[in-house]
């Protein structure tokens, strides 16, 4: 017994020298073939009534002026290559941005969840972070569930007149966190605790992925404050076409 | 039981293993033919994906194939299913489609993390007793505990994860993403998505020249000295890069009417005819799987 | 009465046409032109005389606020706006601006795809154009892992595939390492001798001076000179409000002239060989 506590306790300690000084870079997005494939259609059923209004939506828009699509493919492709950036990081290791938040406070949900999906395609088939069966779990918490809550702060605290710095990186940062959130319920479900069910599973996958997920979090809100205040300076037309 | 496959499973990658070397002695693997990248970052899996000798192959073959394997994989749960998947799927991208063995393996090594950390998380429980067959016990608050059930779950878990991102890189390691779109417009997604899609592939590849420029600007003006400079230059590196992309969007739109653009992307196709032994080559696996599940 | 003019109807008429960008400064104030089949016409002016503004409007982006433009006798309206689109085709000056597709064979196939040929014709217009341009074997390739002037070839391809009678290149030289610089003059050469209607803009005056057979000046929104090379190049005025230089071999005649190596004719060379023809004949007299 004694022998088998002391192996244990070796690989404890191994798993929290992952934990310390894990690269982790994508571990937002849930993995191709991580999840069960009922679940795999269960997001992808959720997905599909905000994906619906997002397209309707981005009609009206380009219906209104067609000239937008450009605009609007430039916005998606500026997620997708900010997403793939590494952000400056203080142990070396390499992380990047999610950029929805920023999406939602400058076109609103309902257009990042239409850029949203195609950039999450985007990055399962260009840089091997997610997946295609995972596409509705990872749609859900990144491109609808994070940038809605992003956004009805960035409403909520404008409306208050709250300093618009903080704002921006409450947005930004709370999102970010709420993704995670999500993330952790999305894997929890699928993998209930044997003891303590889904509440434990999902405190479990909480505390796995919080060494690495709060710190990018924080950066995240930092980082969209600075590319805010840079959009303002420089761009007030064409944010203000935008109804920034 | 267990034995034949473990057998069955050793036969084929040597086999394929055999097929590899006598090939990789006929021709050394070289990205020919599409050139160099000029400047900028790269998107590994893209220019893998150009340079792949299975770009010649039909791309709904390739998506429907994979995607099978992909699902076979998921829906079985067997862990010799997902190691046959795992050798064939990497035996295509890196033997027939010409890919270096190496870089397959660090795009594998891309799922990894999330994979350790993720199985860690399934094998392991906290209680407040010691109710698993490995228990570790926290200032003796509480018990970290793990059971040998928990831990065949995981890794039956980490080779089904693999098994299916295997045959997800089949895929995208060789067929170029603008391929991809074509097969996702012929299942008739919508047309707008379909645009953007393509607009946004475009326009990645654009972003990141311009933003590997801005930052080497920023660089030489050591813009990445410590931290916190790190942090103000990347910020104001991602928002020029957004200021200059927005104000180049009207010049886009006008190159696209110049050239009679009325709402609707079309571009000539090349057809790449499926070849028969392809087709039964795939039947094949599909059939060599379902035989392993039924087997196991 | 008419047959006594000697030429023919001219492809474009561009009558009086102004234009504004969102209500700011007029970047087209009364622009008047003919463009007549087969001509090489380099538009010369300072940036944001008005030049690419001009372009656009005549192929038909921009829609001139007051008057009109005819194309071959017909006077265009929204209706036939393509009918410009189709038949005056622009190389724009950054070809990443212009590139949309993710092959170069789906790319140069645009045009041709939006004009709604057939099948077989668009594969012959891309092969021809691809042939053209000695591209066929980056057929295959993604723009972006072209070099820049691989690119460049790519966009002019392009409009080759709309076979447009008229085509225009925007500052093609802009960006161009020497080789792929001489590569374009080559295709201009080309061009020009199978007597395809060119308008090229640039800042290259000694271009301007060999290569054109008339050149037309912008300043602030109008055309301020419209004659051929020789006759532009020797107004002082005109340079003087454009901004722009003498050609390097009016500068050496000139020199020569004072000097009295060469007698007071206007014999300006082009280039460097009718310049050694010209020291040549001196020297045999």
């Amino acid at each position: 017994m004694l022998k088998k506590k002391e192996k244990l306790s070796i690989l404890a300690a191994a798993l929290l020298m992952i934990f310390a000084v894990a690269p982790v870079s994508n571990a937002m997005h849930v993995m191709e073939g991580f999840l069960p494939v009922s679940h795999c259609i269960l997001w992808i059923v959720i997905c599909i009534p905000f994906l619906v209004i997002g397209v309707l939506n981005i009609k009206k828009l380009l219906d209104n002026n067609r000239k937008t699509l450009t605009i609007l493919a430039l916005t998606g492709a500026f997620v997708f290559v900010l997403s793939s950036l590494k952000i400056p990081s203080v142990t070396g290791s390499c992380s990047h941005m999610t950029g929805t938040g920023l999406g939602a406070m400058l076109f609103g949900p309902c257009i990042t969840s239409i850029l949203g999906i195609i950039v999450l395609v985007f990055q399962a088939i260009l840089l091997a972070h997610g997946g295609l069966t995972t596409l509705g779990a990872n749609c859900f918490s990144m491109a609808i569930a994070g940038p809605i809550l992003s956004y009805l702060i960035y409403k909520a605290l404008k409306k208050a007149n709250v300093n618009k710095k903080v704002t921006v990186f409450l947005a930004a940062c709370l999102g970010d966190l709420f993704t995670y959130c999500v993330t952790s319920f999305e894997l929890a479900i699928a993998y209930p605790s044997e003891v303590g069910g889904i509440g434990a599973s999902m405190v479990k996958f909480l505390g796995v992925f919080a060494t690495t997920q709060v710190p990018l979090a924080i950066i995240e809100g930092v980082l969209t404050v600075i590319i805010v205040i840079g959009l303002e300076t420089y761009a007030k037309d064409e944010l203000k076409s935008l109804n920034f | 039981m267990n034995q034949i496959m473990i057998g069955l499973l050793l036969v084929m990658a040597a086999g394929m293993f055999a097929h590899g070397l006598w090939k990789s002695r006929k021709h050394h693997h070289h990205y020919q033919g599409i050139g160099h990248k000029h400047g900028g970052s790269v998107l590994s899996v893209d220019y893998y994906a150009y340079a792949s000798h299975m770009r010649k192959w039909n791309a709904t073959f390739k998506v429907i194939f994979s995607m099978i394997c992909l699902l076979l994989c998921l829906i079985f749960n067997n862990i010799y299913v997902s190691l046959a998947v795992i050798l064939i799927m990497g035996y295509m991208a890196v033997v027939i489609g010409g890919l270096e063995f190496d870089h397959y393996i660090s795009m594998m090594m891309i799922p990894i993390v999330f994979l350790l950390f993720g199985s860690a998380a399934i094998a392991v429980g906290f209680s407040w007793d010691p109710i698993g067959e490995y228990n570790l016990s926290v200032f003796g608050l509480f018990y970290i505990y793990c059971s040998k059930a928990s831990l065949w779950k995981a890794a039956g878990l980490i080779f089904k994860a693999l098994g299916a991102v295997s045959a997800l890189y089949m895929m995208t390691l060789t067929t170029p993403l603008s391929e991809l779109i074509v097969v996702l417009r012929k299942a008739h997604l919508p047309k707008v998505i379909i645009e953007l899609m393509n607009m946004i592939y475009r326009y990645i590849f654009i972003m990141l020249d311009t933003h590997s420029r801005m930052k080497n600007s920023a660089e030489s003006r050591l813009g990445y000295v410590d931290f916190r400079t790190s942090c103000y230059s990347f910020g104001q590196v991602a928002s020029n890069l957004l200021i200059v992309s927005l104000k180049r969007g009207t010049d886009y739109y006008n190159a696209l009417e110049s050239r009679c653009y009325n709402g609707d992307l079309m571009f000539l196709e090349e057809e790449k005819p499926m070849k028969k032994t392809q087709v039964v080559g795939a039947a094949a696996v599909v059939a060599l799987l379902i035989v392993i599940k039924l087997g196991a | 009465m008419e047959t006594s003019v000697v030429r023919e109807q001219p492809i474009l008429k561009v009558e009086n046409i102004h234009f504004t960008y969102n209500g700011e400064k007029k970047a087209l104030d009364g622009v008047n032109l003919d463009i007549y089949e087969g001509e090489r016409i380099a538009v010369l002016g300072s940036n944001g005389a008005g030049k690419s503004t001009f372009f656009l409007n005549i192929n038909g982006v921009l829609k001139s606020e007051e008057g009109q433009i005819f194309y071959r006798g017909e006077k265009i309206t929204k209706k036939n706006l393509n009918h410009l689109r189709k038949n005056v085709g622009i190389v724009f000056q950054d070809a990443d601006n212009q590139i949309i597709a993710s092959t170069v064979m789906a790319e140069v196939s645009f045009g041709p795809m939006n004009l709604k040929l057939p099948r077989e014709e668009v594969v012959r217009r891309v092969d021809k154009a691809l042939e053209y341009m000695n591209i066929s074997d980056f057929k295959e390739r993604p723009p972006h892992y072209l070099s820049g002037g691989e690119k460049k070839r790519v966009s002019i391809a392009d409009i080759i595939a709309m076979e447009s009678e008229i085509i225009i290149f925007d500052e093609p030289t802009a960006a161009l390492d020497p080789q792929n610089a001489a590569m374009l003059e080559e295709v201009l050469a080309k061009m020009g001798k199978e007597g395809r209607t060119l308008l090229i803009s640039t800042h290259d005056v000694d271009f301007a001076y060999r290569w054109a057979e008339r050149v037309i000046v912008f300043c602030d929104g109008k055309i301020i000179a419209d004659d051929t090379p020789l006759n532009v190049f020797k107004q002082e005025d005109i340079l003087e409000r454009a901004n722009l230089k003498h050609p390097m071999m009016f500068d050496i005649y000139d020199i020569l002239k004072e000097n009295h190596v060469v007698p007071d004719e206007e014999r300006y060379p082009k280039n460097i060989s009718e310049f050694r023809n010209l020291i040549g004949q001196i020297q045999s007299q």
